[in-house]
């Protein structure tokens, strides 16, 4: 093959270039549902009370909240600004926003939920998009601020929903409620979520726009868009989702306390690369995204049907992090897109 | 912009213009970059802009895009002075640029980046079949109507790419467009669609901007031609009177004098070899050897695959194919600092942004290649010592081994830059681009060096762009075009004209 050939493509010079852009491709789009779909079988052969319908349940069940946090968290990293570690403190400050604020009824109390989460939002995406802070230092700075203020605030204490009051009981009820046929509420609303999200990232001109900005700031920033503004919707669209979890998880643990959101950022990050959300910014879609929260379930829930304790499945955790961002920042390399 | 009284704004000659820009001016720390240059450009013509690297003919393309908030002198676009200050001011003003690396996102769809900044949408919701409908038009425009406007950039070609940016540039409804080495990755057949695309954007009634220096196309789509050396206009001709060897004499002028020659010394032995280097989509199949004290150049164009080569035989980048051999033993380059432990020394094109850490002392600048090699940390006073014995060598000014390297002009962070990779005592030593955008007395200092180095025996492989530079300092010249040795020439056998010529030559 002649170099003049090679010069003249982009993406496809030569077999080389191919067979990266196949490995690639595992990552890519929805091939996640691949692994999810080898990973049912294996369970279905490993375990026989795997395939049960009340198990499987169980799986959508325990990746609920994961999934509405991931919705919003994927726009961050299809923009390329890697992930949001203010999870967990969001998430710890909306329970604790929407607790405190019961005595004046359930809209004020979801009210203050969502907009601490919003609030949160609108500071990441202000630093990051005008301020040009690099967003893991500002997140994960955030983070500890927000940790800090709410431990000093409500003196570490935990607060308790008072089941006795109507707003109390319908926080209580958030995360309890069944659909007609038994299907959980939460659950319910991690689909819509993610369905939403999906629709808004591949069929609108915001979506368009955060993947430009994602794929190529500068191209984004000649072309007409602005780019700081993008930013800023994208933090408050993760914050936002991050807040509808926080307030899930609150009312399931009847509580809420500092660290309610304990190891949602990590999770949510590993769940959205794995989905095939691109570190380097501008590919992938929410749909991938499901299909990496559900891997993470099927896979946590065969652990614990092995027997395998929660510290194992710490360990699981962290190496598919460590392999999926290893891997997908490796072949990027190799095939040109990854940073140098 | 749109409507503009062009016929009140015209030349001598009673030609409506689009462009004038009179006695502009940019200097950049240490150098006047363009110097009071005049340039205008008229309603449906091709004015072409040469001159070899570094004469000026992309600075003043960047002032034109409204990149310098610091120029001097007058534009006037459309009958009316304008201050083009920020990329968007030139937007505004009908001015529309194409660069050499393609701005394309290429993740996106070909529809999307033709109107990322003004996607269509409808109360949020992309208007998908309206995007389509109005990428159709503009693919239409560049003679694109096969290609699906949903295609993902990535899988287009290159040539296709390119003509999709300018598609990009005509969706904005330019009166100027600004094309920068458009056919740097073309081949010849696309070249000439290329060409019937400018013809036809010309018969409409656009101004249009080339630079290049590719002679023989400049010839055939140009109208008129302005030549720049040294950030100066040396002559503004018309095409049709105008003949390569005349523009080559212009692009190169006297400079040719400047330069002296060093002379020819006898040929040591074979110590370095390369056999068979490859880097697929940059260079092919490339050997050449370097003897004790010679100094080998490798000329050739921008994109040429040139500086790719440097990097993959020092393992910044990989080299998918190929041997280095020094004095007969392997060299396993895979890495910068394997390359530094075997006696390879780089010094990289862009000084400013992998050659020195700006912020850091001039003195830790010199060691940090050091690093690599020693495994203690070196005691301050040596450290100094050997800071000041490179250092002065090179006539460093001011000699300050604690003065930050960013503070010092671009000829002495370039002097910098050589001592830090002397620092390693290298065998061999690839320079590329030693003395871009340098003055003409830190260049000579520069070349003096160089010349010295060789003569104690190191081997040298010069990349330079630099016609006098690469003529005068080298024994031997190879030509790479597209990737590939193309001629190779002993001292003798080439001259400034025959580097260039050589370097143009088509296939």
């Amino acid at each position: 093959m002649s170099i003049e050939t090679d010069n003249n493509t982009i993406g496809r010079g030569d077999g080389r270039r191919l067979r990266i852009a196949w490995h690639a491709a595992l990552f890519d789009a929805l091939g996640i549902y691949g692994v999810l779909l080898a990973l049912v079988v294996a369970g279905c052969a490993l375990s026989p009370r795997f395939a049960s319908p009340d198990n499987l349940l169980n799986v959508l069940r325990n990746v609920t909240l994961l999934g509405i946090v991931c919705a919003g968290v994927a726009f961050v990293t299809y923009s390329r600004h890697y992930a949001d570690l203010s999870v967990p403190a969001i998430m710890a400050f909306s329970g604790l926003a929407a607790i405190s604020m019961q005595p004046y009824g359930i809209g004020a109390s979801l009210a203050a939920g969502l907009g601490a989460g919003l609030l949160v939002g609108l500071v990441n995406g202000v630093a990051v998009g005008y301020g040009r802070v690099n967003p893991i230092v500002w997140t994960l700075a955030m983070a500890f601020l927000l940790d800090g203020l709410l431990r000093w605030f409500y003196a570490g204490r935990q607060l308790y929903p008072d089941a006795g009051t109507r707003p109390g009981a319908f926080f209580l009820g958030l995360s309890q409620r069944e659909l007609p046929g038994g299907f959980p509420l939460p659950t319910a609303i991690m689909l819509g979520v993610i369905l939403a999200a999906h629709l808004v990232m591949k069929h609108t001109k915001f979506g368009a726009q955060v993947q430009l900005v994602g794929a190529a700031p500068d191209v984004a920033h000649t072309s007409g868009v602005n780019v700081p503004a993008i930013v800023v919707k994208v933090f408050v669209l993760s914050a936002f989702t991050t807040s509808v979890a926080g307030l899930l998880l609150t009312s399931m643990n009847r509580q809420g306390t500092f660290d309610t959101g304990l190891g949602y950022d990590f999770n949510a990050v590993t769940a959205v690369v794995l989905g095939g959300v691109s570190l380097q910014g501008g590919r992938g879609s929410v749909a991938g995204v499901l299909g990496g929260v559900l891997v993470i379930g099927v896979l946590l829930n065969l652990l614990t049907l092995l027997g395998v304790g929660s510290f194992g499945q710490m360990v699981v955790k962290g190496l598919v992090f460590v392999a999926v961002v290893g891997a997908t920042s490796f072949f990027a390399r190799r095939s040109g897109r990854g940073e140098p | 912009m749109q409507a503009i009284p062009v016929e009140t704004f015209c030349d001598g000659a009673g030609y409506p213009l689009a462009l004038r820009m009179e006695g502009v001016s940019k200097r950049y720390p240490g150098t006047l970059a363009v110097d009071r240059v005049d340039f205008d450009v008229r309603v449906g013509e091709v004015h072409a802009i040469m001159g070899e690297n570094g004469a000026g003919k992309s600075t003043l393309m960047k002032m034109l895009a409204g990149a310098f908030g610091d120029y001097t002198g007058r534009i006037v676009v459309g009958g009316r002075e304008v201050a083009l200050h920020r990329p968007a001011a030139a937007k505004a003003r009908g001015i529309e640029m194409i660069h050499q690396e393609l701005s394309l996102a290429q993740p996106l769809s070909i529809a999307e980046n033709l109107l990322a900044g003004r996607l269509p949408s409808r109360r949020g919701w992309l208007a998908r079949a309206a995007l389509l409908r109005e990428a159709r038009l503009l693919l239409a425009r560049v003679g694109l109507e096969d290609l699906d406007p949903q295609t993902p950039v990535e899988d287009i070609s290159q040539h296709e790419a390119q003509l999709v940016e300018i598609a990009k540039a005509l969706g904005n409804v330019p009166c100027i467009l600004v094309m920068d080495e458009p056919t740097t990755a073309l081949s010849a057949h696309e070249v000439e669609r290329l060409f019937e695309i400018i013809g036809r954007l010309r018969r409409q009634g656009l101004a249009i901007v080339y630079i290049s220096h590719h002679l023989p196309e400049v010839l055939r789509i140009a109208d008129r031609i302005t030549v720049l050396r040294d950030g100066r206009r040396v002559a503004q001709l018309a095409a049709a009177e105008a003949d390569a060897a005349r523009i080559v004499e212009l692009m190169i002028g006297r400079a040719m004098n400047e330069m002296t020659i060093r002379r020819a010394r006898a040929p040591g032995p074979v110590r370095f070899e390369a056999c068979g280097l490859s880097r697929f989509g940059f260079f092919h199949r490339v050997s050449f050897t370097v003897r004790e004290g010679e100094i080998v150049g490798i000329g050739g164009l921008a994109g040429a695959g040139r500086s790719e080569l440097a990097r993959s035989m020092c393992g910044i980048d990989p080299l998918d194919e190929g041997a280095l051999r020094l004095d007969g033993r392997p060299v396993a380059a895979r890495s910068m600092a394997g390359a530094l432990r075997a006696g390879l020394a780089y010094v990289t094109e862009d000084r400013q942004r992998e050659g020195l850490a700006l912020r850091l002392r001039a003195v830790d600048n010199v060691l940090a290649s050091l690093i690599a090699k020693r495994s203690a940390r070196m005691a301050p006073a040596a450290a100094r010592s050997v800071f000041h014995e490179r250092a002065a060598a090179l006539r460093l000014d001011p000699l300050d081994p604690s003065r930050a390297a960013g503070q010092f002009s671009g000829g002495n962070q370039q002097k910098l830059l050589l001592a830090k990779s002397l620092a390693v005592e290298p065998t061999v030593l690839i320079l590329d681009e030693p003395t871009r955008g340098v003055d003409v007395g830190a260049k000579q200092i520069l070349h003096e060096a160089i010349g010295r180095l060789a003569d104690e025996g190191k081997c040298i492989i010069l990349i330079s762009s630099d016609l006098p530079e690469l003529v005068g300092l080298a024994d031997r010249v190879i030509i790479m075009r597209k990737g590939r040795f193309t001629r190779e020439m002993q001292r003798g056998e080439f001259d400034e004209d025959r580097v260039l010529l050589a370097a143009n030559a088509d296939d």
